[in-house]
């Protein structure tokens, strides 16, 4: 154990080091360190003013305490049934399960550095904590309470997927049963809470009622902890000692299961450590390969060929043919569904909510080009979130593309094009949806939807413009922080542009195609701009350097 | 014909590579050999063209960059990276596309059937071994019919049979006239057909030897090397030894 002692006290050492030799490290640490002490200061210290502004019901809190729960505790149980644990390293596979050190040990060791891991959460948190005292107008104690309660949800939910793996490992037809039980915990809490709000109707009131039930704290773990917790913040004596005795018992279980099993779990973990090494490897890098994406999904090769395109086009082809078996319907995945759930929910809320008219002082039906142009805004922003992985980011993984006999730019917007083609399909699908149920103007349609794609074209121009100046660093952090700094910097002037002729055009009496208005100057400057980066970026496939 | 002239490669303060300068002529083989460290893969990645670098590089009289140059070099990595989603003749039909070749088919099926990877035409790169994707990083390199070929530890992962065909098809390149450069530390695999070695060490050519020059002495490749960099490694600071032997190439980028 003093070898393992030893390599921690060693790591730990070493990545302040080297974070103090790493000056553009440092300072994004400083930076998170500061944006961090002023959530933390703001929110303790705000005004009553901002206070009584702002101030929301607590019962919002106690919903999104138990969602929050949910959410870092039931993909971490339902891991323990194939895996075991998510706390070892390749590093770890490969020296410390060697080493003449008993399973026990290992696995404590394991513990305590997912323990250590959470001190960054914990900290984080504590921001967080910081602005539900000024919101829910907790005192300290209650906000160090709330994230108290998740550091233990996450130290808990170990134990328990040790518990899980415990009395699952060998045991398959177990495992599928208590997999079962692990997904029956949200669903019951959202039966529960959607029962609710239909019995009485869909208001905001009966949401916030449906959400504070004391029904939801009878799921096990889950539920306990927020129980527990939502005793201690009101003072519910009995209720914590009722939800803490269930924790505990499960708790001292877990660990007398544990003490008493003999345990096996190198070769659970090996492939676990294995995906989840080259998972870390692709963030840190910030280039993501396709094993990663697509884990140990079975593809079948139904057709052999790429059949078209030359020169710096074969690639263009070729990840058309990757797309192909990514997905049956190439540009239609997982990303249209959720885009256009996304721009038919938006547009479904916007269309219930009244609109106000100012010349008149009237509440008037909501009008579709505000519809289109609500929709195109929060679209855009999900569509960073999938554009984060284009095919032309894996393809700088290899050196073929550095390697092709053709023009530099050719290549660069061949490797490029399906990433910005695939914004456009997903546009038409989305807009051409919520044209149906918004209608309106189709040419506010059209306009939102180029607009939604363009915006496509300037996440790829600031991930090229990140690749040029910051790429080679080989830090995922450094890039991210370049990435989204340049996304900023190439859409503020379009949206200006935006404003400026929603201003001026809609004064003079186009305001019912608002949306278009805004639309053509921003796709125009997304389209400019882009274009720009691509011929000045265009050396980027010149060298892997 | 590659003609490398005063390449030095510099990773900010640190120098990869300094002031190397050589010929290899159509029909020679050259081997670069040394210790971990010694710069030789940033050597051959500056001449596939991959890394900004000072100095010039030729290949058949046309600058490393030039769209001509690539044409005519073929380059097999350290690590072999294919494409995950695409099958093997998919890898070979992606290749004859991107470089425009015609009547490309029988020779891809040769490779692969040298290579063993015939029966594997249709499995996908992800579902392939190490070594089954160092097979296919040569197929693709050879494919292009190359007057220069680019290796970089080609030997690494792969199975004798494999290593037997890829000496026979050095041995054809060398037949048809093409420069080639290997990288590697199995000085026994290339002690057959070597024309030329150069010994490097910190980034740096130590000796450049011919065949006939070390054959005249009795010496083998294996003796020259450990002279070489024995005498050089005792003769150089302690320190600067130390890191030559500790790190790779390129975890030593990283460091810098």
């Amino acid at each position: 154990m003093n070898a393992v002692f030893y390599m921690l006290r060693k790591t730990v050492k070493n990545e302040i080091l080297d974070t103090l030799r790493h000056p553009l490290k440092l300072l994004i640490y400083g930076f998170m360190a500061v944006t961090m002490v002023y959530a933390v200061i703001s929110g303790f210290f705000a005004s009553d003013e901002w206070i009584t502004d702002n101030r929301q019901d607590i019962r919002l809190l106690y919903g999104a305490y138990l969602v929050l729960l949910h959410v870092i505790s039931v993909p971490i149980m339902q891991k323990g049934f194939s895996t075991g644990t998510s706390f070892f390293s390749m590093a770890d596979v490969n020296n410390v399960f060697t080493a003449p050190i008993s399973d026990k040990k290992i696995l404590l060791y394991g513990i305590g550095r997912q323990l250590a891991s959470m001190l960054f959460l914990a900290i984080s948190f504590s921001a967080y904590g910081s602005i539900a005292v000024g919101i829910f107008d907790l005192t300290v104690q209650q906000s160090l309470m709330l994230v108290g309660g998740i550091l233990l949800m996450l130290f808990a939910v170990q134990f328990i997927t040790l518990f899980f793996y415990c009395i699952c490992s060998g045991h398959p037809r177990r495992a599928s049963v208590l997999k079962y039980f692990v997904y029956m915990i949200p669903v019951y809490s959202i039966f529960v809470v959607l029962a609710y709000v239909f019995s009485r109707g869909f208001t905001y009131e009966n949401l916030l009622a449906a959400v504070s039930q004391p029904i939801l704290d009878f799921t096990p773990i889950v539920g306990w902890m927020h129980g527990f917790v939502l005793g201690l913040l009101s003072g519910a004596w009995l209720q914590t000692a009722v939800y803490g005795g269930l924790l505990l018992i499960s708790f001292s279980v877990s660990i007398v299961v544990f003490a008493k099993i003999k345990l096996d779990f190198y070769e659970d973990v090996l492939s676990q450590a294995e995906s989840y090494f080259e998972f870390r490897d692709s963030i840190r890098t910030g280039r993501m390969s396709e094993n990663v994406m697509l884990g140990s999904r079975k593809i079948n090769v139904r057709k052999t060929g790429i059949n078209r395109g030359h020169g710096a086009a074969a690639v263009f082809f070729k990840h058309l043919k990757e797309g192909s078996r990514r997905s049956r319907f190439m540009f239609f995945n997982i990303n249209t569904v959720v885009l256009l759930s996304v721009s038919l929910l938006v547009g479904k809320i916007i269309q219930d909510l009244p609109m106000f008219e100012g010349a008149t002082g009237e509440w008037l039906e909501m009008k579709p080009t505000i519809i289109y142009l609500a929709v195109t805004v929060i679209c855009a922003y999900v569509q960073f979130f999938f554009s984060a992985a284009g095919d032309w980011v894996k393809e700088l993984n290899k050196h073929y593309i550095f390697l092709i006999p053709d023009s530099a730019v050719k290549k660069l917007i061949m490797a490029g094009a399906t990433s910005i083609i695939k914004p456009f399909v997903d546009g038409l699908i989305a807009f051409g949806a919520l044209y149906i149920i918004a209608g309106g103007n189709m040419i506010d349609a059209v306009t939102s939807m180029i607009s939604y794609g363009s915006f496509g074209c300037v996440y790829i121009a600031a991930n090229i413009l990140a690749q040029r100046i910051v790429g080679g660093s080989g830090n995922g952090g450094v890039f991210i922080t370049f990435y989204m700094s340049f996304i900023v910097l190439l859409m503020i002037p379009g949206i200006i542009l935006g404003v400026v002729s929603l201003a001026n055009f809609g004064a003079a009496g186009f305001f019912s195609i608002s949306a278009t208005l805004m639309a053509v100057p921003v796709f125009l400057w997304n389209f400019i701009i882009s274009l720009c980066i691509f011929l000045l970026c265009r050396n980027l496939l010149d060298n892997i350097a | 014909m590659i003609n490398v002239s005063h390449l030095t490669k510099k990773y900010h303060r640190f120098i990869a590579n300094e002031n190397l300068s050589f010929m290899i002529n159509g029909g020679e083989i050259a081997v670069l050999a040394g210790p971990n460290g010694a710069g030789k893969s940033t050597a051959i990645k500056c001449i596939a063209g991959l890394l900004r670098f000072e100095g010039e590089i030729e290949i058949c009289g046309y600058n490393n960059k030039s769209l001509e140059a690539k044409r005519l070099l073929g380059y097999i990595p350290e690590i072999p990276a294919p494409f995950e989603l695409l099958t093997v003749w998919e890898h070979m039909e992606f290749i004859a596309r991107a470089y425009n070749l015609e009547d490309w088919q029988d020779r891809a099926e040769e490779l692969m059937r040298r290579m063993e990877l015939l029966d594997k035409r249709d499995k996908l790169g992800r579902e392939l071994s190490k070594g089954m994707q160092q097979k296919i990083s040569i197929c693709c390199a050879l494919l292009i019919k190359p007057q220069a070929v680019l290796f970089d530890e080609p030997f690494v992962g792969l199975d004798p049979h494999a290593i037997k065909e890829l000496k026979a098809m050095l041995f054809e390149l060398k037949a048809q006239n093409v420069s080639v450069i290997i990288s590697t530390h199995m000085l026994e695999t290339v002690e057959e057909f070597w024309d030329k070695v150069f010994i490097m060490m910190n980034g740096r050519i130590e000796a450049e030897r011919d065949r006939r020059s070390v054959e005249k002495t009795g010496e083998n490749l294996e003796q020259l090397f450990f002279d070489i960099t024995e005498r050089s490694r005792s003769s150089s600071e302690p320190e600067k030894a130390d890191n030559a032997a500790a790190d790779d190439g390129e975890s030593r980028r990283k460091k810098k």
